[in-house]
Order: C-alpha cells, then structure tokens, then sequence
C-alpha cells in the first residue's frame, strides 16, 4: 500500500521540494498550506491521484483537531508528518510587537505540537509511523533579530527527543531536519554582503538548498532510517561546523 | 453493541496491539492505572475509540479531565454520546 505523508507548510520552500521528492519516490501527499501557490498547483497537475492539497491556516489553533480528524478520515492513517510550516519574523525584540511574537509561537511550536498529537493516535493504532519537524541552525547557533524564531525552533528540538522517547515502543520515529541558511521566500530579506558572508563561511562555499534538506527528509523517511530516533540531522554545507 | 461493551472490546485490542496484559475482571471500580494498560495504550484506546464513534470527548472539554476509574472512563463517553 502507498504511504501517505502529511506536510504543512507545502506551497512554497522547503515544503514543496519536499513534495516534490515524496512524490517522486512513490508516496502519497496531502499537502497543507494557507493557500495554493502556482508551483503547488502545477505539482498537482502533474500528481492528480498522488497529490491532494488541503488549504489550512495552522495558527487557527482550534482547527487542528478536526482538521486531523477530516484528514483522517477521507485519507486514512497517515505514515508520516513533516512539520514545516513556519514563519519567521526578522526583528530585534525590544521593538517586536506582541501579536508577532504570539503568531509566531502559535505557529511554529504549538500547532506542530497540536499536529504531532492528533496525527500520532492513527500511527499508533498502525504501530509505525515517522514524524520529521523541521528545525534550523538558530535552534543551536544565534543570530541577531531571530532570538523569538530561536526560540521556537529550540522548543521544537527539545519537544522532538522526548517525543521520541514517548512513541518509540510503538515504532514510531521523531527526528528534526535543521537546514542551514537556504535561499527560499522567507530568507529574501537576506541579501548583499550578509548573504555572501555566510557563503565564504561555509566549507562548501554555498549555502545548502531546499533541495539538500528535503534529502534529508526523505532519508528519515526511509527504511533504513527505522533505527534513528530523537536526533537532528543538519543540513547547512557545513555553516556551523 | 452498548457503548461499556464496544469500550471493553477496543480495550481489550489496544492491549493486545501495546502488548500489555489485562486483568481478568474490568468492572466499573476498576482503577485505570491498575488495570494493565499503560498510559501510552490508554492513548490508543482514545484514538481506537475516535475511529470508532467519530468523538474525542477528552478534546471538545473547555477543561482537562483525566477520569480515574473505568465506570468514570465509560461515562465520560455516556455523556459525549448523549450530547
């Protein structure tokens, strides 16, 4: 039987080269995003039975349960989530203004916590699953203006080994991909001599790409990856090495 | 089936399912914690029961609960049910 995988935050990114290489290696998609960009769409053209896209607002915390519970029910159990919806607001705090700093927490630890909960009862009533959250070098590394982002991104981290340790007896796996700087929408602000810095920094001499990180993805995904639980693996050309 | 039997027949698969061996006697007195099952089975036995009956009835409370018997466990889906 196709393995279904669930991943938010699909329409653009590092979501969609997700989707594109799940798709590629056979499984079966449901793609969540708050609306469907162009490149999505013409994923699913090309993925009419393999590709179903559900538009979701994730930080409309409410949602989730029966937003899983639909899913659930005209999918079926899901084999894997990946967690990659994010935002990522770039600011220093003193000036941060509160409802950003409450979305972004709503958006990029609750909701996947509320995710993780909701799609793990149908895994375990399979006794196997894969759950990969997506988390980034600032989990472990600073950087000025992302200390909320850190935050979040270090929650996740922490949340993921102890899921693992919670889940594992009923075969289900829990990692996190941590992806260095890539050029995708949410790092545009990222440009000039700050971008080119942290090309010259890093040992490969580039920045790693949606691409590289789905990679990583789809490793967790796989058999072979059945023995890794409750690690990061990170994916930066070797940024933080 | 009522809804205490269709509770003790998804029991009995979750512990089958988590590995976890039953007491003999589930009666409604029945600690949950001492009846065999784990809390990690009790989850399953929530997301069986979600399947089952299409209700989470722990996920629509305004309040956490944790019922601590079985005849509490039954009749916090009783009411769910009847609501």
């Amino acid at each position: 039987m196709t393995k279904l995988v669930v991943v938010t935050g699909a329409s653009r990114g590092l979501g969609l080269a997700i989707c594109r290489q799940l798709l590629s290696a056979g499984y079966q998609v449901v793609a969540l995003a708050r609306t469907q960009s162009p490149e999505l769409s013409a994923l699913a053209a090309r993925h009419a039975t393999a590709l179903s896209f559900v538009a979701a607002d994730l930080s409309d915390l409410e949602a989730i349960a029966p937003l899983c519970t639909e899913l659930v029910k005209q999918h079926g159990r899901p084999y894997a989530l990946i967690n990659n919806a994010a935002v990522g607001y770039d600011g220093v705090l003193a000036t941060m203004h509160n409802s950003e700093i409450n979305t972004l927490l709503n958006l990029n630890i609750q909701a996947p916590i509320l995710l993780c909960k909701y799609l793990l009862r149908p895994m375990l009533l399979n006794q196997s699953g894969r759950i990969v959250n997506i988390s980034s070098i600032i989990a472990r590394t600073g950087f000025n203006g992302l200390s909320v982002y850190a935050a979040s991104k270090a929650a996740l981290e922490g949340f993921s080994k102890s899921l693992a340790r919670e889940v594992g007896k009923a075969g289900i796996t829990v990692n996190c991909v941590a992806p260095g700087y890539m050029q995708t929408d949410m790092t545009n602000s990222l440009q000039g001599e700050k971008l080119e810095s942290i090309k010259r920094r890093s040992p490969l001499g580039r920045l790693a790409t949606p691409d590289d990180a789905a990679g990583a993805v789809l490793y967790l995904l796989s058999e072979q990856a059945s023995a890794v639980t409750g690690t990061t693996i990170t994916v930066d050309a070797g940024s933080t090495a | 089936m009522n809804i205490e039997q269709q509770i003790k027949d998804s029991l009995s698969q979750v512990a089958l399912l988590a590995n976890c061996q039953l007491i003999a006697d589930i009666n409604n007195d029945t600690v949950l914690l001492q009846s065999g099952l784990d809390s990690l089975g009790f989850a399953m036995l929530v997301a069986q029961l979600e399947e089952d009956l299409g209700i989470d009835p722990f996920s629509q409370m305004q309040i956490a609960v944790y019922p601590r018997t079985f005849g509490e466990f039954v009749g916090i889906y009783q009411q769910a049910l009847k609501g």
